[in-house]
C-alpha cells in the first residue's frame, strides 16, 4: 500500500498545485508587499520607488492623536456589530424556528438584505436618511421629534449609529440563518424533558438550548468581528469616515491614506495594525474554544 | 415541539411581520422611489406605493449614463470570477477531502486566514503588483483579484460536500479503471451538483457586488462596473433621484430575485460548510 500512498500524495500535490500558486501570487505575495510597504515611504504614483524608512510610519501613527480615535470608532463599530449579530440573530432565529403557516416564505424574505449589493444598500440608505425628503426624517417629523431636520450621516453624534443601523440591517440575516441551523441541533427530547420538569422558558433556554448553540454563537462572533474589521464599501459610501472622523474605522483610514493622500507607506502600517487585531480575535476565539472543549 | 412554540401565537405573528417589514422596506422603498414623479419625490406627504405611470424612468436612465455598459461589465467580471473560482477550487477541494498529504493542514488554515485580509488593505499592494504586471485597467485583473477572495470560500464549501460523498461510490468507479481525474469529473462533480451551484452563485454575486477593487484598479470609463457607476451617484445632486434609484433597482434586482430562487440550497450549504466545517 505504501506505493499507492506515494502515488496518492503525488496526485494530491498535482491537484492542489494551481490553487497554491494562485494564492501565493494573489494573497501571500501582496501580504508580504503590504508588510514591506509599511516600512517605506512609497507614493501611490511612484509605486516602484520604495524608500526604506524603518519604523517611522509606525511611530508617526502612535504619536498622531487620530489613531486613538480611529481605534475607538473601530472598537465601537465592531462590538456593536457582534452584539447585534448575536442578539438580533438569536431573536429572529427563535421567532422563525417553530412551524407556522408561511414559515418558508418568511425565512426566505427575512434573508433578502443579505443578498442586496452593499453599494445599493449604501445608496438607498443615504436616500432614506436624506435631511429633508428622506422617509426616516419624515417619519420622525410626523411623530414631532426634534431629530427630524438633519441628515444623521452629517451629524457627529448620529453618523455612527446611522452607519451601524445600515450595517446591521445587512448582516442580521446571516446571523439568523446560522443560529436557525444551530437550533435544529437541540434535541427535542431534552427540551421536552425540561418542560415536564416544569422548567420555565428562560431556564429551558439556559439549560438545554444555550449549551447546544454556544459553539455556533462563538463562531458567529468571530466572523462578525473579522468582517467588521474588514468592512469598507458601506462605510466609505455612506460617510467616507466622517463627519470629523466620527465613523473613521481603520480600513477607512487606510484607504484614505493610500488613495486620497497617496501615501502607501502609512496606509500599509495601518493595515498591519488591523491585521494584528484580527489575528488577536482569532487566537482569543480558538483559546476560548479549547477551554470550552476541555471543560 | 421546538424552541419557540410556546411563544403566544399573536405575539409571534406580530414579531415575524415586524422583522419582515424591516428586512424588506429599504428595498421596497428603492422600487417606490424609482417609480415616483419628480414632483412626488418632494411632495409634503410621501407616496408609499409605486406609480406605474412612471415606468419611463427606467429607459430614461440609459440616456443619462452608459448603464447597459456598466451592467455588462459587472456580468463579465462576475462570470469570470465564477468560472475561475470553480476551476481552481474543485481539484484542491477533492484533495483536501480524500488525500492525506504534507501541508494539508497549512493549506486548510491558509484558506481560513484569507478571510482576515480586508480587500481595502490588500488593494494597496495589489495596486503596486498590478501596475508592474500591466493588469491595471483590465477586467481580467478584476477577475483575478475577486477570485483571490472567493476561491478559499468555494474550496471550503466543495470540500464539505465531497466529505459527504460515500467513498464506496468512488471505489466502484476506480475498479472499473477510471483515473482520479475521471472520478472527480464523472462521479464526484455530478453528486455535489447542488453545492457546485451554490458555490457558483456565491462567487458570481461576490463579483457582481464587489466595489473596492473595481473602484481602485480600473479608471477607464468603458470598463466601469455597475457597482462603481452606482456609487458615483451617491452624494451627487444633478441626477434625478428616481433615475438613480432605477439604476439601483436594475443592479439589485438580479441579485435578489436569483437569490430567492436558490436560497433553499444556498442557506443549507452555507451553514453546513461554514458551521460544521
Amino acid at each position: 500500500m505504501s506505493d499507492g500512498g506515494q502515488r496518492e500524495r503525488g496526485t494530491a500535490y498535482w491537484f492542489v498545485g494551481p490553487l497554491v500558486l494562485f494564492l501565493l501570487a494573489l494573497q501571500l505575495y501582496p501580504l508580504l508587499q503590504e508588510v514591506w510597504l509599511s516600512f517605506t515611504s512609497t507614493g501611490l504614483l511612484t509605486p516602484r520607488q520604495q524608500p526604506f524608512v524603518g519604523l517611522r510610519n509606525y511611530t508617526d501613527l502612535v504619536e498622531a492623536p487620530e489613531l486613538r480615535e480611529t481605534l475607538v470608532v473601530t472598537a465601537v463599530y465592531t462590538a456593536s456589530c457582534v452584539a447585534a449579530s448575536v442578539g438580533i440573530g438569536l431573536g429572529v432565529a427563535l421567532l422563525l424556528d417553530s412551524p407556522f403557516r408561511g414559515r418558508g416564505w418568511a425565512r426566505a424574505l427575512v434573508t433578502v438584505p443579505w443578498a442586496a449589493p452593499p453599494v445599493a444598500v449604501a445608496l438607498i440608505f443615504s436616500w432614506i436618511y436624506n435631511a429633508q425628503y428622506g422617509i426616516f426624517n419624515r417619519g420622525l417629523r410626523l411623530l414631532g421629534l426634534p431629530q427630524g431636520t438633519e441628515n444623521w450621516l452629517d451629524s457627529y453624534q448620529l453618523a455612527l449609529p446611522a452607519v451601524l443601523i445600515t450595517t446591521i440591517w445587512q448582516i442580521f440575516p446571516f446571523a439568523s440563518v446560522v443560529l436557525l441551523v444551530a437550533l435544529q441541533g437541540v434535541p427535542a427530547e431534552l427540551r421536552e424533558a425540561a418542560t415536564i420538569d416544569g422548567a420555565g422558558r428562560v431556564a429551558t433556554f439556559r439549560a438545554v438550548v444555550w449549551p447546544t448553540i454556544r459553539p455556533s454563537v462563538a463562531l458567529l462572533a468571530l466572523f462578525a468581528t473579522i468582517w467588521s474589521l474588514r468592512r469598507f464599501d458601506l462605510i466609505w459610501l455612506l460617510t467616507q469616515g466622517g463627519p470629523i472622523g466620527a465613523t473613521n474605522t481603520l480600513v477607512i483610514e487606510l484607504y484614505r491614506r493610500a488613495f486620497v493622500y497617496r501615501e502607501l507607506g502609512p496606509a500599509a502600517a495601518i493595515g498591519v495594525v488591523g491585521l494584528v487585531l484580527a489575528l488577536v480575535a482569532t487566537v482569543v476565539y480558538f483559546r476560548a474554544q479549547r477551554r470550552m472543549e476541555a471543560a | 415541539m421546538t424552541v419557540g412554540s410556546r411563544w403566544p401565537g399573536r405575539v409571534r405573528i406580530v414579531g415575524v411581520l415586524v422583522v419582515l417589514g424591516v428586512a424588506i422596506f429599504p428595498l421596497y422603498w428603492m422600487v417606490v422611489t424609482s417609480l415616483t414623479s419628480s414632483a412626488g419625490l418632494f411632495a409634503p406627504v410621501p407616496r408609499l406605493w409605486p406609480d406605474l405611470s412612471e415606468l419611463g424612468n427606467y429607459p430614461e436612465t440609459f440616456a443619462i449614463r452608459p448603464v447597459g455598459r456598466w451592467l455588462l461589465n459587472s456580468a463579465l467580471v462576475a462570470t469570470g470570477t465564477t468560472v475561475l473560482s470553480i476551476g481552481l477550487a474543485l481539484l484542491p477541494a477533492y484533495a483536501l477531502s480524500r488525500f492525506r498529504f504534507r501541508g494539508r493542514g497549512v493549506l486548510g488554515f491558509s484558506l481560513f486566514a484569507t478571510q482576515m485580509l480586508p480587500e481595502a488593505m490588500l488593494v494597496v499592494p495589489l495596486y503596486a503588483v498590478f501596475a508592474e504586471a500591466r493588469l491595471l485597467n483590465t477586467l481580467g485583473g478584476l477577475i483575478l483579484a475577486n477570485t483571490a477572495f472567493t476561491v478559499p470560500v468555494v474550496t471550503w464549501l466543495l470540500k464539505g460536500a465531497i466529505d459527504a460523498v460515500p467513498i464506496e461510490i468512488e471505489e466502484a468507479a476506480s475498479i472499473d479503471g477510471a483515473s482520479r481525474l475521471g472520478i472527480v469529473r464523472h462521479v464526484v462533480a455530478p453528486l455535489i451538483g447542488p453545492t457546485l451551484a451554490a458555490a457558483a452563485v456565491i462567487a458570481f454575486f461576490h463579483g457582481w457586488n464587489e466595489y473596492v477593487f473595481a473602484q481602485t484598479l480600473v479608471s477607464d470609463e468603458r470598463l466601469r462596473t455597475a457597482s462603481v457607476g452606482l456609487a458615483g451617484f451617491i452624494g451627487e445632486l444633478s441626477t434625478p433621484v428616481h433615475s438613480v434609484m432605477a439604476v439601483g433597482v436594475m443592479y439589485t434586482l438580479p441579485a435578489v430575485v436569483f437569490y430567492l430562487f436558490v436560497q433553499r440550497y444556498m442557506v443549507s450549504d452555507m451553514t453546513a460548510g461554514g458551521v460544521k466545517g
